[in-house]
């Protein structure tokens, strides 16, 4: 699995079995974590009629998807199956299966499933879409008032800042020209930390060698990029902290491409720590195969032994005269 | 096999069979006790002079041998800061399951990144040129693995970083 998906497979495969009209309505209230300090939470809100099912989602920053326009994503995608949050949780969604609001057609039914495994997906998905529109409109003022594309400017366009991690945050800032968004990423583990050098080298030199359509990355240590600079708070943890920039180019951000650069752009996390834990376990694992040939040399330098109990064809013991 | 390192593993190789000429010697300090006097160092005379065959200023073995048994010690190539980092875990991998290893030594010399402490027990019920064999095998090998994860860590990077990226088009 290289690639890691947008959508809650736990989520999915639940719902999908629990809408189907074909399997008898089974009591259910189950956790499922998702990346990101993400938790979804399905029950029945009444324990006695199980037809009626609660999605509910925990995500730490809501406050801060709030701001950058969450709410109407949600209204916009589920609209007809939200409803008040469940105590604990900050979004939840009801989906009765008698009222008739699930639909019957089994296509369609998957794609409602799909819709809601991809509920934090969504969610995230507010900031950039913010900045997404934010940088039409700025592209369109500045075409207006013809202004050179590329060009260095100042601006002073607010930049929107996520925490969703404890120590982590995402910042995503709109220009006319472009939209850069900013990962703060800190590494606990000495070993992470030069093995994910290693590959943000990788995703920098990248662009360089081979894709010459992808965004832009930059990658800086300790020193926070001057997009962010007035933002970020001053941590403790200053010099294990990372900065990765993408800054994605007007080619990214057209009507067609715009929804899968923001899941894809989304992920980016949780797919560069997920492939840093696989590269220590095949370490791992070619460690073990080592020892294990070294052992082997090892073993060849012991004497066999030469004392055996030796039998004679009947089966009694052979005992040597002395 | 490059052509400097021939000549360094042969000096190992002599060095280490011609130290390795061990016998049984109870301790002079304490009654009925029988430990290597390379570890203990309470008796001068039963301590021979050490020796250090140095390939380069990055990769050393020093050899301390003494009555009844000898201390090798490896110094691993480490070039950067991966390598580094993988001659750590490699060598803690292996000091972790030292007991399995009967010659490791749980933990290195100070500047050294692996030892290994033979004592005249090991010499009786080990042939001693496959000890030596085992020596020169590891030192052989370990150069090779590192720069092998090395090599598969950055080509890991590029390809998840490209195939990363390529989603972007």
């Amino acid at each position: 699995m290289l690639m890691l998906q947008y959508q809650n497979l736990l989520l999915q495969s639940v719902l999908s079995e629990r809408l189907d009209p074909e399997t008898p309505p089974l009591g259910i209230d189950q956790v499922v974590s998702d990346f990101d300090n993400v938790t979804f939470h399905i029950s029945n809100p009444d324990p006695k009629d199980k037809t009626v099912i609660m999605v509910s989602m925990y995500i730490k920053c809501f406050q801060d998807l709030v701001k950058c326009g969450a709410k109407k994503i949600l209204e916009r995608e589920y609209g007809p199956y939200l409803t008040e949050p469940e105590p604990g949780y900050d979004v939840s969604l009801l989906l009765n299966l008698t009222d008739g609001s699930i639909p019957s057609d089994p296509e369609q039914r998957d794609e409602l499933v799909n819709k809601i495994a991809l509920l934090k997906r969504n969610t995230f998905a507010a900031p950039f879409e913010k900045a997404f529109d934010k940088f039409d409109q700025l592209a369109e003022e500045a075409a207006a008032e013809g202004k050179d594309l590329y060009a260095p400017q100042k601006s002073d366009n607010e930049v929107m800042a996520i925490h969703y991690r404890d120590e982590e945050s995402i910042y995503v800032r709109p220009s006319y020209d472009r939209v850069t968004v900013i990962f703060s990423t800190i590494f606990k583990d000495e070993t992470d930390r030069i093995f994910g050098k290693v590959f943000l080298q990788e995703f920098v030199d990248a662009r360089r060698r081979a894709i010459q359509n992808a965004p832009q990355v930059l990658y800086t240590q300790k020193e926070p990029p001057l997009e962010i600079r007035d933002v970020v708070k001053p941590s403790s943890n200053a010099d294990n902290m990372g900065y990765v920039t993408f800054v994605l180019f007007p080619r990214h951000l057209v009507a067609s491409r715009r929804e899968n650069c923001i899941s894809h752009i989304q992920i980016f996390r949780d797919y560069f720590h997920y492939h840093i834990k696989c590269s220590k376990a095949y370490m791992h694992s070619r460690m073990r195969f080592r020892v294990s040939e070294f052992l082997k040399v090892l073993n060849r330098a012991k004497q066999e032994n030469v004392v055996k109990e030796k039998k004679t064809a009947s089966g009694r013991t052979f005992k040597h005269p002395n | 096999m490059s052509q400097s390192l021939r000549p360094y593993l042969l000096a190992v190789r002599t060095s280490l069979t011609a130290a390795l000429c061990l016998e049984d010697f109870g301790s002079q300090v304490a009654e009925r006790h029988n430990v290597p006097e390379v570890e203990s160092g309470k008796s001068a005379e039963a301590l021979l002079n050490p020796m250090t065959i140095a390939r380069n200023e990055n990769e050393m073995v020093l050899i301390e041998p003494s009555i009844n048994s000898v201390r090798v010690s490896i110094r691993i190539k480490q070039a950067d800061e991966i390598e580094r980092i993988l001659v750590h875990q490699f060598t803690r991998f292996l000091t972790g399951r030292a007991e399995s290893f009967y010659i490791l030594r749980r933990k290195p010399v100070p500047g050294y990144s692996i030892s290994f402490l033979i004592t005249n027990f090991h010499t009786e019920t080990m042939l001693k040129h496959k000890l030596v064999d085992f020596i020169i095998e590891f030192m052989e090998v370990v150069d090779k693995e590192i720069s092998e994860m090395k090599l598969v860590l950055n080509a890991r990077a590029r390809f998840i970083a490209e195939s990363y990226l390529v989603a972007f088009d």
